[in-house]
């Protein structure tokens, strides 16, 4: 069944009989996040990072508008870094009225360069909510519902522009920069003039979420460059020489997957949003233990991509491709399109691992679920035993994609389970 | 590789390195003022159809409005003079919400048809004479459906003697908050006799904003090559349909050697920019146009498996961002199209620009590229000293000689702002040229699908004669080739049956009939 088909026909379970039902807080939070997944795959500037950053205010936002009216849960305040103690509430609100108009507010603001057609449909999803939403309610109860969500979202939406990278440029890529010179430095792998920089060089100075610095969770060097077939680095791009040469339909399958390609995709953070999207639906989970595990997710996953581009840039490793093709195989092509940034460790491993950590904490070990996030577009899904059966075939995803060396899979999983455990620590519900 | 190379080093005649042509602005003193207006239905097409229609050779051009009436305009130009243009009434053209415009001679009566691309109906225009139009629909069996339509390509099959029409749909336009993964069908109108047979879908779609019939492999049997916009698509990707004869269309796959490319097609240029034989493709799209040539060509004289490699970074066409006005941010590119404007026997691309809607993240500012091929096959832009780096939100344009003078003009219609043209004043060390029309008997009078060859010394231009590409517009009229110094060269055409006409003398600076 298709994925978007499923998180509705669930989400309208979840809100009773079709007729004359408001959509209960539930409906609203799929909705808006199902609008979210797709604005992240059609903003221009949703690169990984950026979008790892809009996932993680988000959540936090759909968690403080449903955890200051429910007294089991625990306000971020005061454990994400700089976050302020939200706005109180003044008597009782509509909880369904609250959670739309802060997403609405939130999704609006963080999705503010988003084409026409975005800009359209957040429009069009805003007014279809607040007609069925406010029909029902009594119009002061509705006003302050309205207004509380928005404050909250306000207060979110403030907060986040004092972490230094609410602005993006060019697409993410510098305008001018300077190119290591050493053997092992990255070189641009694409003809697109915008790639002869990398992606989001200084995206490692962006305030971290709930871990210290972005250098929280540092990592051993990768393998000493070399060009000498005994070489240790030698092996590596042989390794991956070798796997794209003999890639069975199975791992094709895999790289395919988990390729989660910028424009072509919600992104990876998107990725493991919609694993969690389909969890809620599947489980009729409530908006308390949902915005739980959206927003630690989102810490979790933006926290990674800091910490992954502190080591990135910190090593300035050079892609598969650019190797093989000058020692190994000058005809080498890789699977996958080759991401425009250096290569240790790998992103995707690093914020798989984190996810799966911190989703492992929110859901439990053994927890099984099918991934079914790109049906639509092609990919069947997929089964997994636990999260970590997921973070691992994502981070292998890129060996066989031919993009990632095997030393930036596995420490990108050590780096991403360091990250995850601050997000897993964080007090939520009591 | 070694193909281009060779032919590059033995391009016959060349002038001084890249003229620069001087084009000057006449839009207001050629009383020109359409303008394609609209909201979000029509942040896609705006296109022109450029043709004679009223047989004195100057070209009339049909622009689609939008929400605007669509309108005729009467070149009134006089010859080798300034750009004059009037706005013809009760053509049979003045609907709404046309988003692009093609021309050709669907019934073969000498007379030259329309289709007009709508947001809802498409419709066919029989051609009367004297630029005058009417409905044909029901006469011709040709169902309009109601969609967003934005594409058209047009081919005659073998054996046929009425034309097969290709037409692109985009987004399914009530999905309001959703609009993503909406693609709608895209048709083939295929001929029953001399009607149109109830379309077909093209299953999969995914959103094509332009369409060309084009003979890639020179097999003599045209595929048909669709640009799809991947802001809107799910699963999708650019593609090439094997449209045979009395089949049922099928997609050329990776195991063939399509690649599997994915980019916010916009618009379709062709051109044989390395004579080799084979077209290149220039493809346009926001910051990443590509500028595609068979990866391999066989030398044991099999066909060339349907793979294509990028070589538009190393061409020097990725026109990716603002070449002026001082915005950084990327570019957005619509109609292109290959002309030589200098006439210095080197191809030279055109290509409109203009934002999408609002795009922040993209250039307000977006010139107009005209881009000069040089000598050693790479391209030099030269928009804004040739004058036509307009900063309005262009889409549809023609480059086209508007007053017989043998210098290609332009026209550009901007998206809610009044359309603009330039008349070529030519280089400072003038060119020789010559064009060429292919005709043959009924049916396809106009010989879409043939090749016009020119040969200069040891260079053979070549074109394919096509309708469709370009952005929801195209030029239908002679096929120009810049000869250079060059006073003289010898034409023939390859008929769309793959006989070959014999080659035959021509003196430059003249527009050739060349009959079968």
């Amino acid at each position: 069944m298709r994925l978007v088909a499923l998180i509705f026909i669930v989400a309208r379970l979840l809100c009773g009989p079709a007729v004359a039902a408001a959509p209960t807080p539930e409906k609203v939070l799929a909705n808006w996040y199902r609008m979210v997944l797709e604005l992240a795959r059609h903003t221009p500037t949703y690169s990984p990072p950026v979008a790892s950053r809009s996932f993680a205010y988000l959540g936090v936002t759909a968690y403080e508008a449903t955890a200051s009216g429910n007294p089991d849960m625990q306000s971020l305040a005061g454990q994400l870094t700089d976050l302020s103690p939200l706005p109180p509430r003044d008597g009782t609100l509509d909880e369904a009225l609250v959670l739309h108009a802060a997403l609405s507010e939130a999704v609006t603001a963080f999705f503010g360069n988003t084409g026409p057609t975005g800009q359209r449909a957040m429009k069009a999803l805003d007014r279809q909510m607040n007609e069925s939403l406010g029909d029902a309610l009594d119009p002061d109860l509705a006003a302050r519902s309205e207004a509380y969500g928005r404050a909250v979202a306000d207060h979110v939406i403030a907060w986040s522009k004092g972490d230094g990278k609410s602005v993006v440029e060019n697409l993410g890529f510098p305008y001018e920069y300077t190119l290591g010179t050493e053997p092992w430095s990255w070189v641009p792998t694409s003809a697109i003039p915008l790639q002869q920089a990398p992606l989001m060089p200084g995206w490692r100075e962006m305030r971290p979420f709930a871990m210290p610095s972005g250098a929280a969770c540092p990592l051993p060097p990768p393998p000493e460059y070399s060009e000498d077939p005994a070489s240790a680095f030698y092996a590596e791009a042989m390794e991956v020489k070798t796997v794209r040469d003999n890639l069975t339909d199975e791992q094709k399958q895999i790289a395919r997957f988990w390729s989660d390609d910028p424009m072509l995709s919600p992104t990876p953070p998107g990725h493991w949003m919609a694993i969690v999207l389909q969890i809620m639906a599947r489980d009729r989970l409530d908006t308390a233990r949902s915005t739980d595990a959206l927003a630690r997710l989102g810490v979790a996953v933006a926290d990674s991509f800091i910490a992954c581009w502190d080591t990135k840039f910190q090593y300035d490793l050079l892609r598969p491709v650019t190797y093989i093709r000058r020692v190994i195989d000058p005809k080498f092509e890789p699977l996958l399109i080759t991401p425009p940034f250096p290569e240790y460790p790998s992103g995707h491993s690093t914020q798989s691992g984190a996810a799966a950590t911190v989703l492992t904490a929110v859901f439990g070990e053994g927890f099984a679920f099918t991934d079914s996030t790109h049906v639509d577009d092609g990919l069947p899904a997929r089964n997994y035993p636990d999260f970590w059966a997921a973070a691992n075939e994502a981070a292998l995803s890129r060996l066989y994609g031919g993009i990632h060396f095997r030393a930036a899979i596995a420490q990108g999983l050590a780096q991403g389970r360091c990250v995850g455990a601050y997000a897993e620590a964080l007090r939520t519900l009591r | 590789m070694i193909r281009t190379t060779l032919l590059l080093m033995t391009l016959a005649t060349p002038l001084a390195a890249q003229e620069v042509p001087n084009y000057a602005d006449e839009t207001s003193s050629s009383d020109l003022t359409a303008t394609f207006a609209g909201e979000w239905e029509f942040i896609v097409g705006g296109g022109v159809a450029s043709f004679d229609c009223n047989g004195d050779a100057l070209p009339e051009i049909v622009i689609a409005g939008g929400t605007n009436p669509a309108s005729l305009w009467q070149n009134d130009s006089i010859a080798r003079g300034p750009l004059a243009f009037s706005r013809q009434k009760d053509t049979g053209v003045e609907l709404t919400s046309v988003s692009g415009a093609y021309a050709l001679d669907i019934n073969s009566d000498a007379i030259t048809d329309l289709v007009l691309l709508r947001v809802g109906e498409n419709v066919v225009l029989r051609g009367l004479g004297a630029c005058r139009f009417r409905r044909a629909n029901e006469d011709w069996g040709f169902d309009g459906g109601d969609a967003w339509s934005t594409a058209l390509a047009a081919t005659w099959e073998k054996g046929q003697a009425w034309p097969t029409l290709a037409i692109g749909n985009y987004i399914d336009r009530a999905e309001e908050a959703f609009p993503w993964g909406s693609c709608t069908d895209n048709w083939l109108h295929r001929p029953e006799g001399n009607l149109f047979a109830p379309p077909t879908a093209l299953k999969p779609s995914f959103c094509a904003l332009s369409m060309l019939f084009t003979d890639w492999n020179r097999s003599g049997q045209p595929a048909l090559r669709v640009a799809n916009d991947r802001e809107y698509y799910k699963g999708g990707q650019e593609q090439l349909w094997n449209v045979a004869p009395g089949e049922a269309p099928r997609l050329y796959t990776e195991s063939e050697g399509w690649g599997r490319l994915r980019l916010w097609g916009m618009g379709i240029a062709s051109n044989d920019l390395n004579h080799d034989g084979y077209p290149e493709y220039f493809v346009t799209s926001m910051a990443d146009n590509k500028l595609q040539t068979l990866a391999a060509v066989p030398t044991d004289g099999s066909m060339p498996k349907p793979e294509f490699a990028d070589v538009g970074f190393k061409r020097g066409v990725t026109a990716h961002r603002p070449y002026t006005g001082g915005e950084l941010k990327p570019s957005t590119a619509w109609h292109t199209q290959f002309e030589d404007v200098n006439n210095d026997g080197l191809v030279d691309l055109f290509i409109a620009k203009g934002n999408v809607w609002e795009m922040p993240d993209f250039a307000m500012k977006d010139p107009n590229n005209l881009l000069l091929q040089k000598s050693d096959g790479s391209f030099v832009e030269a928009g804004d000293k040739a004058g036509v780096a307009s900063m309005q939100t262009a889409r549809g344009a023609s480059v086209v000689d508007f007053n017989a003078d043998g210098l290609l003009d332009l026209v550009a219609i901007n998206r809610n702002s009044p359309s603009e043209i330039w008349r070529n004043l030519g280089t400072a060390s003038p060119a020789n040229w010559v064009s060429v029309v292919p005709r043959q008997p009924a049916p396809n009078l106009d010989a879409i699908g043939s090749w016009v060859e020119v040969r200069t010394g040891e260079i053979t231009q070549r074109r394919e004669v096509t309708v469709g590409g370009g952005h929801a517009g195209g030029v239908f009229g002679p096929q120009h080739f810049g000869l250079g110094a060059a006073t003289a060269a010898d034409v023939r055409v390859i008929w769309p049956d793959g006989t070959a006409s014999d080659w035959q003398p021509v003196t430059a600076n003249r527009v050739m009939t060349l009959s079968r």
